[in-house]
């Protein structure tokens, strides 16, 4: 069936139809095939075929770049989706007070971004109680929170402390930052409930965070 | 006026221009018994001490002769890579880079290097201006992409920096060496005459790869398609065929050779190699890039591109763990990878590594710098007294 498909977009293409070339797609997407699969299963062939006719030279050199123009402007209905789908996840990120190292938080946040988790970021120098205020603000039930010096490594218990206090302990506090990668018990002293040690790290951790903790409810 | 060298000095020289080190440093040692106020002889010795990585004596030779002569340049350049190479000194690195590129205003490694210093003493507007300088006068500077790639990952993350790593990666002639190098094509460049080319498939690809190495598109595809009259179905001459396209902007006829030779040859590392790149222009077919790469990566490992090639791959995907495991992998097969070191730097940086990534971005500056060879060209014009 879909051999079959990818016959007649091969003949949309060289017959510089991209009307045509779109049915088929719509018609081959219609039969149940996902948009994650249309690339492999329709035009991966098909554009295999336009290659094989053109080294026979079934089709000449201008009818070979005709055809892959019209290749070209259906690319985008066969292509697999860029974005992540959305999590649902809103995570509030910053850099805590009196620090104001923004890097890993930067690279962080926008690896989370891609990732389909809705970012939120505080900035550097971001007092305990902005964290609180932002959680509130958008119902968030995740917090990471970046230092980079041990002096203030040592100040995120206060947000885990003003957490406590306002009857918050669904929060899950996350900390990254070098003092926290040299002495894994810091974080622990500090009241975290992990530690985020690179942006891969971060993916991983708020994966399980969002599919052990937060599964089926909003962030 | 032209500055004059002593006969000793041109010994040296010699020497020093024939690889000779030891001996040019004595020969050097000799010349200053003569003469201690020659700007030459200690513009050379810093040269020839910064060589064998000796950056303080390389400092105080540079030193004197600047000293000597404000208007040395190669003492300088000198200067300026022994400060970086040593590290930490980044305040006086600045400063001689700065001199520099006021001094010869088309040297771009003045500015990337300026930009680097800039970069390590936190100055990172300043930083990208260097380096969009440095491209403006060649946009083809693999270093100062690379750069602004870096710095654009510190405030952005790895989806804005990717691309730039990516249109790094594709003005590097070291990426097109890949693909003659898995055609396997001598190094060399020989000279011959089409119409002498034997009436063999073996031989015509062989001349159409070295038309397509001097960029005569139509001279390659005339032979590649001698071949494919005679056999539609030669994976090579089709693979051949879809990197002329490639390299002709032409992505989807590109695609669409290279998809068709892997029919026939499925391991074929010059088609695995085009349908990676068309891929990886792509962003909705980064899985599909990394699927080639790792093909090409296991088809041809001794290649340490096709490891940097499956890295870039990775990092489209968020699998900076394993992008950093490929880029050791180049690493380990060329130290000297520019491409791969800024892109360990990059890995470095998503894991917090400021240091180690500094370092690594330092080790390409090293292989790169010393590749570059910058330092005879100020050395010929400064002695003829005229402008690089």
């Amino acid at each position: 069936m879909t051999s079959e498909e990818a016959s007649h977009l091969y003949e949309a293409f060289v017959a510089q139809d991209p009307a045509k070339a779109i049915q088929v797609v719509e018609r081959v997407r219609s039969s149940g095939v996902p948009q994650s699969q249309l690339f492999d299963t329709l035009y991966v062939p098909a554009m295999s075929l336009l290659g094989g006719a053109w080294a026979e030279g079934l089709i000449d050199e201008i009818v070979f770049t005709q055809a892959s123009v019209v290749a070209e402007q259906i690319g985008s209905f066969v292509m697999p989706p860029v974005a992540r789908p959305d999590t649902g996840v809103t995570v509030v990120i910053g850099t805590i007070h009196r620090d104001r190292h923004s890097v890993m938080k930067d690279v962080v946040a926008s690896a989370l971004k891609e990732a389909g988790f809705r970012v939120n970021d505080l900035g550097v120098d971001v007092r305990a109680a902005d964290f609180l205020e932002r959680l509130e603000e958008t119902g968030s039930r995740i917090v990471i929170v970046f230092a980079e010096i041990l002096a203030t490594a040592r100040a995120v218990s206060g947000v885990r402390d003003l957490l406590t206090a306002e009857n918050r302990e669904d929060v899950v506090l996350l900390v990254a930052g070098g003092p926290f990668a040299a002495d894994p018990g810091l974080a622990r002293a500090v009241g975290a409930n992990g530690v985020i040690a690179s942006a891969e790290s971060a993916l991983k951790v708020l994966g399980r965070v969002r599919d052990d903790i937060l599964a089926g409810g909003a962030s | 006026m032209t500055p004059t060298r002593s006969s000793q000095v041109l010994v040296a020289e010699d020497l020093a221009r024939r690889g000779q080190l030891p001996a040019a440093v004595a020969a050097c040692y000799e010349a200053l018994a003569v003469n201690d106020r020659d700007a030459f002889v200690h513009a050379l010795l810093g040269h020839l001490m910064l060589e064998g990585d000796f950056y303080d004596e390389a400092i105080a030779a540079s030193t004197q002769a600047i000293e000597l002569d404000p208007d040395c340049s190669p003492a300088y350049l000198a200067l300026g890579l022994a400060y970086d190479r040593r590290g930490g000194m980044w305040d006086q690195s600045v400063l001689v880079w700065h001199e520099l590129a006021e001094v010869v205003p088309d040297l771009v490694t003045a500015h990337v290097q300026l930009g680097e210093a800039f970069a390590a003493a936190a100055f990172e507007e300043e930083a990208v201006d260097s380096w969009k300088r440095a491209l403006e006068l060649d946009p083809k500077e693999a270093r100062a992409h690379y750069n602004l790639a870096i710095a654009a990952l510190k405030r952005e993350g790895m989806s804005t920096a990717l691309p730039t790593i990516r249109r790094a990666g594709e003005l590097d002639p070291s990426q097109d060496e890949l693909f003659f190098s898995l055609l396997g094509l001598p190094a060399e460049r020989l000279e011959f005459d089409v119409a002498k080319v034997k009436p063999e498939a073996e031989a015509r690809l062989f001349a159409a790869g070295m038309l397509l190495r001097a960029e005569d598109f139509f001279g390659a595809s005339d032979l590649v398609r001698l071949v494919l009259d005679e056999n539609p179905a030669d994976a090579g001459a089709l693979a051949l065929a879809a990197y002329a396209y490639l390299k002709q902007e032409a992505a989807n006829e590109a695609m669409a050779c290279a998809l068709r030779a892997l029919t026939y040859s499925a391991e074929l590392p010059t088609a695995l190699y085009t349908l990676g790149v068309v891929y990886s222009r792509f962003p909705g077919l980064a899985k599909h890039a990394a699927r080639v790469f790792i093909a090409l990566a296991k088809a041809a490992p001794q290649h340490s591109l096709t490891h940097v090639l499956l890295a870039e791959s990775l990092l489209g995907l968020q699998r900076y763990g394993q992008a950093k495991q490929a880029y050791r992998a180049a690493v380990r097969l060329d130290p000297a990878c520019v491409r791969a070191r800024f892109g360990l730097a990059a890995v470095r940086l998503t894991e917090g590594g400021y240091a180690e990534a500094q370092w690594e971005m330092r080790r390409a500056a090293y292989y790169d710098t010393r590749r570059q060879g910058n330092f005879w060209r100020l050395y010929d014009a400064y002695a003829e007294g005229g402008d690089v």
